[in-house]
């Protein structure tokens, strides 16, 4: 698989800069047994000797093989098919950041309202009504359930003015 | 006796009214994740924690313990009646279980499972009761050097049973690892991987990259292939409960389940689902019905249920008597316990017998309810597969948001979790485990600590772990754990070495 081959290339990559990063950890004041760098240091050169491990095996010429019956026995998860819809990916990862960064400014019962509505409307149109009050209450009811009831305040944003 | 002191202390905190609440709604909730196809138990305590922070310790961790028990037996519904595990270690069940609910036996399969979950449940708390005590006074001479090893061997012996790989499972630990030194050193105070980011002062929040990791990449997976398998779905015909025959062959699959997941999967931290796939192979060799088998035979049921229950109590051993986690499940809900403030550990059974014995009883008082809760529910659980997969997907976003909202009010911190959540997909794909990350994470920064500890004993020297007999055992068996499927070809390589000329 060329993707496999591009992230093994990649998990090198960054098994190298996290090994250079403890490089630069600044020198303790106080000089102990074991100073601050040993411990990530160790894991660097560990993690990258893994994953040069990982790239020879995927260079390979005939790529290790999966031990299926290992895996069953160990009851290994399912890999995942090859289909990706990755138009549906992006809008639904482009929609999580948006509502990350709109938790504070819009507050979380309209946030959480916007994002579920536009979630449905991405995914799956055909229960309008019906979604939309489900949307209703896992935002303003959530809110009022966390604000109230287990007295975990969560951000009001542009309602802020109710609580006053 | 003391014993019997200690119980009647924990049942007078188990049997308070909000206690006992809190069980059922434990027990409760695991069950609707363990039906619902996708969310394991890993990932729905890591979106349940959040409703932990206002309890306190005690409640918290009875109502995780009914989490926990609840989402192992819920798989075991769907396995059954749709053919579709609900997690990993509930595979096993679907090969006998669905051929039993074909024949129009659902009801006698679903029964074996409660009973075998019932009992290998009650088993591994007698035991946890038992042997607890006394495995955590031996922990107590325990120095550095031994916690060091003991985490050391815990870490590979998980790593080693997870995913196909033992290359990729390896490298997944050394990421959690590396996760677990960000931030500040707390022994020097000097900063590490922060790049400047004053949140990042206090190192990676652990439930960011549990929910990430776990309850994300689950939703971003979904979303990739949106497509959902039309399953068949069985009723349930004729009655709930055993014949005398069923009995008469359920009864010692029960026990043999039961006493193999505890040892196999509990105590040597093999995890419920190795524990389940053991358990059918030992009724593949050792049944009187072994040719039923695969065929819907109720064995198939009885001792793999049995067995992943009896492990998934086992594993509370290691968590509650050692402070060490033997699975994924229980990694998360020790980070969740340190959330809490609280350390696990030997020093919990002196310090705070309440909190051991009162979540020992919680866990007795657990099993029954999961007993009289699953079986006359089992048409409502079956239901809960009817809520369409985009609403379960923008309800799982939901809570991963809010839950990690809660802990520090941080908008970074939820950047940093659809972060974990994209990286958790690309290892998905790449199929590398992520459990063995989050306990990596987990017990980084102990390792760190122990190994200091240790070094500063021994003025430097590494020897120090080799010359203190229980490290060395443990550190045999972390070797024994890694290169277990190697033997072979290590045997051929010294064979080769050492022919004689």
């Amino acid at each position: 698989m060329k993707a496999e081959k591009i992230a093994s290339l990649v998990f090198t990559a960054i098994a190298a800069a996290y090994l250079v990063g403890t490089f630069l950890i600044k020198e303790p004041p106080l000089r102990q047994q074991m100073g601050p760098e040993t411990f990530p240091r160790a894991i660097g050169v560990l993690m990258l000797f893994l994953s040069i491990l990982y790239v020879r095996q995927q260079f390979q010429h005939q790529p290790a093989q999966d031990d299926e019956e290992r895996a069953a026995i160990i009851g290994a998860e399912e890999k995942l098919g090859a289909f990706v819809d990755y138009k549906t990916l992006g809008i639904m990862l482009v929609l999580m950041l948006i509502y990350g960064l709109s938790f504070e400014p819009l507050g979380y019962p309209v946030a959480t309202l916007l994002m579920f509505a536009a979630g449905i409307f991405v995914l799956d149109h055909n229960h309008l009504k019906r979604d939309l009050i489900i949307a209703l209450i896992a935002s303003f009811g959530i809110f009022f359930l966390f604000r109230f009831v287990l007295r975990v305040n969560l951000p009001a944003g542009t309602l802020d003015f109710l609580f006053r | 006796m003391d014993i019997w002191n200690n119980v009647v202390l924990g049942f007078s905190v188990a049997l308070t009214p909000f206690n006992l609440l809190l069980a059922l709604i434990g027990v409760f909730l695991g069950t609707v994740i363990g039906v619902l196809p996708g969310i394991g138990p890993m990932t729905g305590i890591a979106l349940l924690i959040p409703i932990t922070f206002g309890l306190p310790p005690n409640s918290a961790i009875i109502l995780m313990a009914g989490i926990y028990y609840g989402a192992m037996y819920g798989g075991s519904t769907t396995s059954i009646l749709v053919n579709a595990p609900g997690e990993s270690s509930s595979v096993v069940t679907c090969i006998d279980g669905f051929e039993m609910a074909k024949k129009g036996r659902a009801g006698p399969a679903l029964a074996a499972a409660a009973i075998g979950s019932f009992i290998a449940g009650t088993f591994a708390t007698i035991m946890l009761m038992v042997l607890g005590p006394a495995i955590a006074q031996f922990a107590l001479n325990f120095g550095p050097p031994e916690y060091f090893a003991l985490m050391l061997t815990g870490l590979t012996v998980v790593t080693s049973l997870a995913g196909r790989s033992l290359v990729k499972a390896l490298l997944a630990t050394t990421f959690g690892l590396a996760f677990s030194t960000i931030g500040i050193d707390l022994q020097s105070g000097v900063s590490r991987f922060t790049f400047g980011n004053l949140e990042m002062l206090d190192g990676l929040e652990f439930l960011v990259v549990a929910i990430g990791l776990f309850a994300l990449s689950e939703v971003l997976a979904n979303l990739a292939d949106m497509r959902q398998a039309v399953s068949e779905r069985l009723s349930i015909k004729g009655g709930l409960w055993l014949t005398k025959e069923d009995w008469k062959r359920a009864t010692p699959a029960f026990i043999r389940g039961t006493l193999s997941g505890f040892f196999v999967g509990g105590l040597a931290g093999a995890g419920a689902a190795v524990a389940s796939f053991v358990s059918y192979g030992l009724e593949k060799s050792a049944s009187k019905h072994k040719d039923e088998l695969g065929h819907g035979a109720i064995e198939g049921v009885a001792g793999p249920e049995a067995a992943n229950n009896a492990a998934a109590g086992g594993a509370m051993i290691h968590l509650l008597c050692l402070g060490i986690p033997g699975s994924g499940t229980t990694a998360i809900m020790l980070g969740a316990l340190l959330m809490l403030g609280l350390q696990p550990g030997p020093l919990l059974f002196q310090q705070q017998p309440d909190f051991v014995w009162g979540l020992i009883a919680s866990m007795y008082v657990g099993n029954v309810m999961l007993l009289v809760l699953n079986l006359p529910l089992v048409g409502m659980w079956v239901k809960i597969l009817d809520i369409p997969l985009y609403l379960l997907v923008l309800f799982i976003i939901l809570f991963s948001f809010l839950g990690v909202y809660t802990v520090n009010n941080s908008v970074q911190d939820l950047v940093l979790m659809v972060g974990f959540g994209v990286f958790g997909y690309i290892l998905r794909r790449l199929d590398i485990p992520a459990a063995p990350i989050i306990l990596a994470m987990v017990l980084g920064d102990l390792m760190e600590q122990a190994l200091r500890q240790s070094l500063i004993i021994s003025d430097g020297s590494l020897g120090i772990f080799f010359t203190r007999p229980i490290s060395i055992i443990l550190l045999m068996l972390a070797v024994i754990s890694i290169t277990n499927p190697y033997w072979k070809q290590i045997g051929a390589f010294f064979r080769r070495a050492f022919r004689p000329a």
